[in-house]
């Protein structure tokens, strides 16, 4: 088999990371969470783990699950294990949420929410991990983003085996001084790897491939495209095998931190640069809606980057650390994500509805399934309300964040809006709708037929 | 112009019928027909490619290629294969397809 076949589940995925977003959004318009809330609160817990496991990690997830196959040009290696991936991804996520709600001063239950949510959700990160994993194995040796997503995967590994010996800890299973001491000082690991190694390092992985795809770029074997692959690795490696050991032996995680930072922002310089370079040797002149908000979405990447290196400079991260890291979850990912999914739910449909058709009868493209005119304001809205909260957590007003928490979550919503018009063929002439049984193709459930 | 290259320009105008979904343009003037040979007994062998190798729309664009040959009068079978040696670039494209994406 040359070709990818079409991911069964992504669209559930894709469901429900949507669906957790709208839900962080609320969350962070009634206040709930930070800045109204310490950065270790545990309304910011439910919050953070919401937006970067409900959003982001099932927005990536799904996107793996059908963009691995393509990555590598072979078939997944378990189509329907994803299925059961989500289900105890979604059944951990619960638990995970009211294990923090659990923690003393919230509410307090007997049920041990929190290694109960810990491990089922760990339960389905492995059952994705085996499957992509067996699937990039097979086929060595592999491409430049694949590569990338290989770390990625790993890096999420060890996010995974944190999230529990945290949970163990707090929850008083382990009562071990090593588990002991990397919960009380190890979060930063967890973020660094979760945010950056995970959805970041895979994020640019994938968007070298899907950029230069989606704009007729040449993907040329380029030297930053290596060096960035290899700091970004080494950042991983840092944060991984450094960080435990340094605590393990009674050592500072600073020089760590400072490392892998370094070693980060050589990665994302080689990679805002070869992004610039795929942009400006595109063939396809006229850019897409996805890839101009692509476009704005590194920006935010840039920033955020910016801020953090002058922030270690000043020796000030600690204050503003909750800003960077909104900065990098909703201006660069989340704007990423949204920007993408634009186009892949496009692409997704129109291989579903006529894909059948094709040389049987005249079948649009997939940009007419889109209708982008109607779209953008909810991009710019969203964008420019993600701005507006990133400079209200910077001068630590909760109120003007709520606000324009309100605007991306009123954006978001005009996004997802869209994307159900895209299902639901809504912008394709009557002329050109399919007849049958994949006229109207389902919005979150896959047809059961193959 | 003999039978067999009369037969051949046929199918290659019923394959400009299949669009690449994501570029929006016909897989002939886009530059994935290879060849088109027509064996005895009618039967036509198309080979192509796709714009990217793993494309989720690859066996799609094959059925699709091979049904459009095969709905050609006198065309008994289409034997449809896909490489990519050499891969694919958008040099291959026709003018015309150039022209539609605004490639100079």
């Amino acid at each position: 088999m040359i070709g990818a076949s079409l991911s069964r589940w992504t669209m559930s995925y894709f469901s429900v990371a949507l669906l957790s977003l709208l839900g962080a959004e609320a969350l962070m318009v009634s206040g709930f969470g930070f800045p109204s809330r310490p950065i270790t609160a545990p309304q910011t817990l439910v919050l953070v783990h919401l937006t970067v496991i409900g959003w982001l990690s099932l927005l990536m997830s799904g996107a793996l699950i059908q963009f691995v196959p393509v990555l590598v040009a072979k078939p997944l290696a378990h189509p329907d294990l994803p299925a059961v991936a989500l289900a105890l991804l979604l059944i951990g996520l619960a638990g995970l949420i009211a294990g923090f709600l659990d923690i003393p001063g919230i509410s307090s239950t007997s049920m041990p929410w929190l290694p109960f949510g810990a491990m089922v959700l760990s339960a389905g990160f492995v059952l994705n991990l085996w499957n992509l994993g067996r699937t990039l194995w097979s086929a060595r040796p592999m491409g430049l983003p694949a590569r990338f997503v290989v770390a990625g995967l790993v890096s999420l590994a060890g996010v995974v085996a944190l999230g529990i010996v945290f949970s163990l800890t707090l929850a008083r299973w382990t009562t071990s001084e090593v588990l002991t001491t990397l919960t009380a000082h190890g979060v930063a690991l967890h973020a660094a790897l979760g945010l950056g190694g995970w959805l970041g390092f895979t994020a640019m992985g994938v968007s070298y491939r899907l950029l230069a795809m989606f704009m007729l770029a040449p993907e040329e074997k380029r030297w930053t495209s290596r060096i960035a692959l290899g700091a970004g690795t080494a950042s991983i490696v840092v944060l991984l095998v450094g960080g435990p050991a340094c605590l393990l032996f009674g050592l500072k995680l600073d020089h760590v931190l400072v490392v892998a930072l370094l070693m980060a922002s050589i990665c994302v310089v080689l990679y805002g640069h070869d992004v610039v370079r795929l942009y400006r040797t595109r063939k396809r002149r006229h850019m897409e809606l996805n890839t101009r908000m692509a476009a704005v979405a590194l920006g935010g990447l840039g920033i955020a980057a910016l801020l953090l290196l002058a922030l270690a400079a000043l020796g000030d991260v600690a204050r503003y650390i909750g800003a960077v890291v909104f900065l990098v979850a909703f201006g660069w990912l989340s704007g990423l994500g949204l920007a993408k999914l634009y186009k892949i739910v496009a692409f997704l449909t129109w291989l579903q509805c006529y894909g059948p058709l094709i040389g049987k009868r005249a079948t649009p493209r997939v940009q007419d399934l889109a209708d982008e005119p109607r779209a953008m304001p909810w991009f710019w809205l969203y964008f420019a309300s993600v701005g507006a909260a990133s400079v209200a957590a910077f001068l630590d007003t909760p109120l003007v964040f709520r606000i324009a928490a309100l605007g991306m979550l009123v954006a978001t919503a005009g996004i997802c809006a869209e994307l159900v018009r895209i299902r639901t063929l809504k912008s394709v002439p009557t002329p050109m709708l399919p007849e049958g049984v994949q006229a109207r193709p389902r919005l979150i459930l896959p047809s059961l037929e193959r | 112009m003999n039978g067999s290259s009369e037969l051949v320009g046929r199918v290659r105008e019923a394959l400009r019928e299949v669009i690449d979904p994501e570029i929006g343009f016909n897989i002939v003037d886009i530059g994935l027909v290879y060849d088109i040979a027509l064996e005895e007994g009618g039967i036509v062998k198309v080979t192509m490619t796709t714009t990217t190798r793993g494309c989720p729309a690859t066996d799609f664009l094959k059925d699709g290629a091979g049904e459009a040959a095969h709905n050609v009068e006198g065309v008994q079978s289409a034997d449809i294969r896909l490489t990519y040696d050499p891969p694919w670039t958008p040099d291959m494209m026709s003018s015309a397809a150039k022209q539609y994406l605004g490639i100079r």
